[in-house]
């Protein structure tokens, strides 16, 4: 990882940040500060503005008001800072959103190669290495329309991995899937979260949170309800919003 | 004998049956068969007779020899074939005019191999060509005798229109495309308005404006010939249709891929020209291909501002006393020219989408 910003800052930092969608107030006052290495999942029911809040982060959505610190970058309309930022914080999709004319190598060594001017044979080693790493390294040269939905959700990891980021955020990554291939996705995750990157997950894998959360943040309607390490999470909740919530995500 | 029959009945059904059940199920559509078959025939019939049998070749045919024939009278081609070629350009000079054609065909042979599909190399292949093309033709330099664009004409000129017309169009469309989708509403819906004005006039329109009035407008510096002002015309309208053929192409890409390059740090042109622009290239590719046809057989309109073209230096091969019966003959060599390249324009389309099918299985 280079590691070009001072350590000494939080990864994320977000102060009174607010979303609208025309009338619709779709983030409410939302205050966030995600440590260097932490690994925080958040979960919470549909339409609760999880995916959105951790959208603003890489500004794939604008915020109307509040900061974001990433890095101790603050996100504001500078083209230039925001793909600094975007750089360092690695995206998994819902539905992969791999580069379909390009083969699964091909996906991996764009960045690299378009944005830290990586020379190409250099780009293509770290990118097998990172295939090896999701354990695909075979399916190197085909295209992602010949994989599987959890092939292709992990050659989507390898691709944020091989830009090297300090921050990788996952946007409901096995939400897509056959429910035979959640398994494997979530491996490679807690593998990943091993490692010590920093990872903001929005999830409704509970075990997923149980194993390797620091920290679960639960949102409803748009805020944040309940914060807690995993333990007390589950088995303390003090909101009832959090209990309903899990009673029904947990309840068969 | 048994098994023999047995074997007989299983074995997938012969020529002969799958015609029988193809063309004779009952007895009406086999009379409909018959029918039609004598219909066919009679008809190939009459045209390998008129084409060939009862034609008359060489040059030295006369108009009279045909007459007697009563077939195609195809001397007039072998007499004529340099006005249709070249138009008015002048006879002694008419090498230059078929080197510039070679040229100009070269260059969209070239064009059309995916191995030059470089930014550079593309480049490469158009200016030379270009110049190679307007160097033969113009004259002026290097010993050439001076040839003025209005005595251009033929297929030469033809061919010339298209692929300048091309040159202009196609990479205007993909900026209009692209502008048209700005964030800004003043630069989208500009771009909108002069896509649809645009539209909503009709070619020849276009075109005599950019002949005749368009020179009104222009201060003294700027004033270029009459064909370029045209050729530039024609650029406008196949770039303001080929435009929204772009436009849809874009549309069809998923929003998650732009996001998705947004997120790996990738720049607004890196996006557009890696992700964006081949994915909508592959989704806009038959309707793409349909304006070049189009934008092939329009050239034919430049006659209206006086521009001798392949059709209309047809009219001028039969036009002269002694063919003007046989403009058959004429339109029927002008019809294979335009199927020639037009059916070879379609054919590359096939390739493509069959080459790009590979990586979308």
């Amino acid at each position: 990882m280079a590691d070009t910003h001072p350590t000494n800052v939080p990864a994320v930092q977000i102060n009174g940040m607010n979303k609208f969608y025309g009338h619709f107030h779709a983030l409410k006052n939302i205050h966030l500060t995600v440590h260097r290495g932490e690994k925080v999942v958040v979960c919470g029911p549909s339409g609760s503005g999880k995916s959105t809040m951790i959208r603003c982060i890489n500004r794939l959505e604008e915020h109307n008001s509040g900061q974001i610190t990433v890095l101790g970058t603050e996100l504001n309309d500078d083209v230039a800072s925001i793909d600094g930022i975007r750089r360092e914080v690695g995206m998994v999709f819902q539905h992969f959103n791999l580069f379909p004319h390009m083969t699964v190598l091909e996906n991996c060594v764009l960045a690299p190669m378009l944005v830290r001017k990586t020379p190409r044979a250099q780009a293509e080693a770290a990118a097998m290495r990172y295939l090896e790493k999701v354990r695909i390294p075979e399916q190197a040269l085909k295209y992602p329309g010949q994989l599987s939905g959890g092939q292709q959700q992990r050659v989507a990891i390898a691709r944020s991995l091989c830009m090297e980021p300090e921050i990788l955020l996952f946007d409901e990554p096995t939400s897509a899937l056959d429910p035979e291939m959640i398994s494997e996705v979530l491996d490679v995750m807690v593998h990943l979260a091993s490692e010590g990157r920093t990872m903001i997950c929005v999830t409704h894998e509970m075990g997923f949170a149980r194993r390797v959360a620091d920290r679960v943040i639960f949102m409803d309607a748009g805020e944040i309800v309940e914060e807690a390490d995993p333990e007390t999470f589950f088995q303390s909740p003090s909101s009832d919003r959090t209990k309903q919530f899990l009673s029904q995500v947990l309840g068969h | 004998m048994n098994t023999l029959a047995n074997s007989a009945a299983v074995a997938p059904p012969g020529r002969v049956q799958m015609l029988r059940k193809r063309y004779f199920p009952t007895p009406l559509q086999g009379l409909v068969s018959v029918v039609s078959a004598g219909l066919l025939a009679l008809i190939l019939w009459k045209l390998l007779n008129w084409a060939f049998l009862s034609a008359v070749f060489g040059a030295d045919g006369s108009a009279a020899d045909c007459r007697a024939a009563g077939g195609a009278c195809w001397s007039v081609i072998a007499n004529r074939w340099r006005i249709i070629f070249f138009g008015l350009y002048p006879y002694a000079e008419q090498w230059r005019s078929a080197l510039a054609c070679v040229a100009v065909v070269a260059m969209i042979v070239l064009s059309c191999i995916p191995s030059f599909w470089r930014p550079w190399r593309l480049a490469a292949v158009w200016i030379v060509g270009t110049a190679i093309y307007y160097i033969l033709m113009k004259g002026g330099v290097l010993g050439l005798r001076y040839v003025g664009e209005e005595q251009w004409g033929g297929l030469a000129l033809t061919l010339f229109i298209f692929v300048a017309t091309c040159l202009i169009g196609f990479p205007l469309s993909i900026v209009l495309a692209l502008l048209r989708r700005s964030n800004l509403p003043v630069i989208s819906r500009g771009t909108g308005l002069l896509i649809d004005a645009v539209r909503s006039l009709p070619l020849l329109a276009i075109l005599f404006a950019f002949a005749v009035v368009v020179p009104f407008m222009l201060p003294g510096w700027l004033q270029t010939g009459k064909l370029y002002r045209v050729v530039f015309g024609a650029g406008l309208f196949f770039a303001a249709y080929q435009a929204e053929i772009i436009r849809g192409g874009l549309q069809g890409v998923p929003r998650g891929q732009e996001e998705a390059a947004m997120a790996l740090g990738i720049g607004y042109w890196h996006r557009v020209g890696k992700i964006l622009l081949p994915q909508a290239m592959r989704n806009a590719l038959p309707a793409t291909i349909n304006q070049f046809v189009i934008g092939f057989k329009e050239t034919s309109l430049v006659i209206v501002v006086g521009f001798f073209e392949i059709l209309a230096s047809g009219n001028a091969a039969y036009g002269t006393g002694e063919w003007t019966f046989a403009y058959r003959e004429v339109y029927a060599f002008i019809a294979l020219i335009y199927f020639v390249f037009t059916y070879s324009l379609s054919r590359y389309g096939a390739y493509l989408e069959r080459r790009m099918a590979i990586s979308s299985r």
